[in-house]
């Protein structure tokens, strides 16, 4: 069980995590969305022990009720690996390219389950083909530039597992694929965490691939979690401004919409971009771009309500 | 394939010379290169001394051959152990950061505001003048140059995202150095290895051209040269030949080197 509240992280330019709450118990598939700069990869790094040095962190982090914060690198490293494991979006460049595949899979087995050379090697087999890697045996002795996108994030995906983890955080693992190999990432994440009773964290802005892969979902603005609840409800009846922006936002090609003359209509998009981190609101980090907004919300912190926990004002006076 | 640079071809046409002849050396000279021979001193070239004699009689092709030998080995073992350790402060000057990593670059900083051959000759002096004094004077003169190659390269491997990977993976610092940041820079490596086997030539040659290295009765193109200089205008073709043979030397590992680069990072080459 791994659990956070009301994380922090402060950098000199602002606050990329503000308050962040997150409960993982085994096998949960939880999905994080939302745009680049919202913190989804923040929320990653404080699961993993791999805050830039830079951050100040304030808050709880606990796992199994032993609390994590302010522990030393030496037991964040006993942990990664062990017990929890990422996977990163550009499988090109997240394998050494000097490295034959199999030595990298094999390095932690070496040094944290402390297996001979022949023991991993075995275990390495295992784990390429649990991640549908064919021909494992010959596959082990190729160099990253052998093999394909897809391939590099099963070989990836297998480093994660070689330990054995209890929490697999995948931070846009589909990203940088093509969409057919995507959905074959996708479903064998969902499978591996149904397996192995594996708790899975899978960020992504693709809410489609969140939708596929996720039970529950929270959903992230500006180093705040805005929205959560279950993947299915949230995606289908969002209650934060900013969700439901997000969601309007989607094209859907089996219903182009067309405006009275019969013409296209463009796609509904949520106005302006995410401010960099020193000009975010004090208050509501959405205000500024937000249809509901009111003069408080600019000030104003909202704090969560409701059964999805939005983090909004117009929510909590009952408007949106 | 793409038809490798000129500076490399010509480059390792010379450096296989270069060495080729010192290995050669240490099997078979045309003559004992110490051996004196007053009566026949100042000999013109000839079917026997193929380049004449110098002012002892000894003959001056198995000196130079000799010669080679001495100065591929001090340069060899300087750079090596100058290397070694530059790379592994670097190193560890990357990998840890912080304030250890700064009094590391700022004592390179020192090594380098400190002209090099003034510290070996300083070196030299303090210690005695003798050939492994001059290797160790050499040795130090490179560590600056290579904690400073391994720790820029060091940090750009720091923030590749297979690092990332190896440190999600809990791997710690050491184990992440020795598998991923140090095969990733041997390139860079190398080729400074390359560029300062040219200069620790030079300094060999310089050092013992003052003295302050190879001595009597061990060849050396450097004390070859200082011997020479008296005769300049009795026999001023002693001064050419070790000086055409240094010559030969350091162009050939100069051009090698930057052959090397031009190779592995082709974004310099264009750039130059």
């Amino acid at each position: 069980m791994f659990e956070m509240v009301d994380v922090t992280v402060r950098f000199n330019a602002g606050e990329a995590l503000r308050g962040a709450s997150l409960r993982i118990a085994p096998g949960d598939r939880i999905g994080i969305v939302g745009e680049s700069g919202s913190g989804k990869s923040m929320l990653a790094a404080c699961l993993m022990g791999m805050v830039p040095d830079a951050a100040k962190l304030s808050g709880s982090l606990s796992i199994d009720g032993t609390d994590m914060t302010g522990a030393a690198e030496a037991t964040w490293q006993a942990i990664r690996a062990r017990r929890t494991a990422m996977i990163f979006q550009e499988p090109m460049s997240a394998l050494n390219p000097l490295r034959r595949v199999g030595d990298t899979v094999a390095e932690p087995m070496r040094v944290h389950l402390g297996l001979s050379k022949s023991d991993a090697r075995n275990r390495v087999i295992a784990l390429f083909e649990e991640v549908g890697i064919p021909d494992p045996v010959s596959r082990l002795r190729m160099f990253p530039h052998e093999l394909s996108g897809g391939q590099r994030q099963r070989v990836l995906i297998a480093l994660a597992l070689a330990c054995d983890p209890e929490l697999l955080i995948a931070d846009e693992p589909t990203t940088a694929l093509d969409a057919n190999v995507a959905l074959k990432i996708t479903d064998l994440l969902v499978h591996l965490s149904q397996s192995r009773n594996m708790a899975l964290v899978f960020i992504s802005h693709d809410l489609a691939a969140v939708a596929r892969a996720t039970t529950d979902i929270a959903v992230m603005y500006g180093g705040d979690i805005v929205e959560r609840g279950l993947t299915a409800e949230v995606l289908a009846d969002p209650v934060h401004p900013y969700t439901q922006g997000l969601l309007a936002a989607r094209p859907d090609p089996q219903a182009i919409p067309r405006d009275a003359n019969g013409s296209r209509r463009r796609l509904p998009t949520i106005p302006g971009t995410v401010p960099p981190l020193y000009a975010m609101a004090q208050g509501c980090r959405f205000s500024g771009r937000c249809s509901v907004e009111r003069e408080e919300c600019a000030s104003v912190k909202p704090m969560p309500v409701g059964p999805r926990h939005a983090t909004c004002h117009a929510v909590k006076r009952g408007e949106a | 394939m793409k038809s490798l640079p000129a500076n490399f071809v010509i480059g390792a046409v010379l450096v296989a010379l270069v060495v080729g002849v010192a290995g050669l050396s240490l099997i078979w000279t045309p003559h004992d290169p110490t051996a004196l021979n007053i009566r026949g001193k100042f000999g013109d070239p000839s079917a026997v001394n193929w380049l004449g004699t110098d002012q002892l009689g000894r003959d001056i092709v198995s000196q130079l051959m000799a010669a080679a030998r001495n100065s591929m080995t001090v340069a060899l073992v300087a750079v090596l152990l100058g290397g070694s350790i530059g790379v592994a402060l670097g190193l560890l000057a990357s990998a840890i950061g912080g304030w250890i990593e700064d009094g590391v670059m700022r004592l390179a900083d020192l090594g380098f505001a400190f002209p090099a051959l003034l510290f070996a000759i300083m070196l030299a002096a303090v210690f005695g003048p003798s050939l492994t004094n001059a290797v160790l004077a050499i040795a130090f003169i490179n560590i600056p140059i290579f904690a400073r190659v391994a720790r820029a390269s060091a940090n750009q491997i720091w923030t590749r995202e297979y690092v990332l990977a190896a440190r999600a993976a809990g791997m710690n610092k050491f184990t992440i150095t020795r598998d991923h940041i140090l095969p990733n820079i041997a390139a860079a490596v190398i080729v400074q290895a390359t560029i300062e086997f040219a200069v620790a030539i030079l300094a060999e040659a310089a050092l013992s051209y003052l003295g302050l290295g190879a001595q009597p009765p061990a060849s050396s193109w450097g004390r070859m040269l200082s011997e020479a200089q008296t005769l300049m205008y009795l026999a001023p073709e002693l001064a050419f030949y070790p000086g055409f043979c240094i010559v030969i030397a350091v162009l050939g590992f100069g051009l090698l080197g930057d052959g090397l680069r031009d190779i592995t990072d082709p974004r310099l080459a264009r750039a130059r």
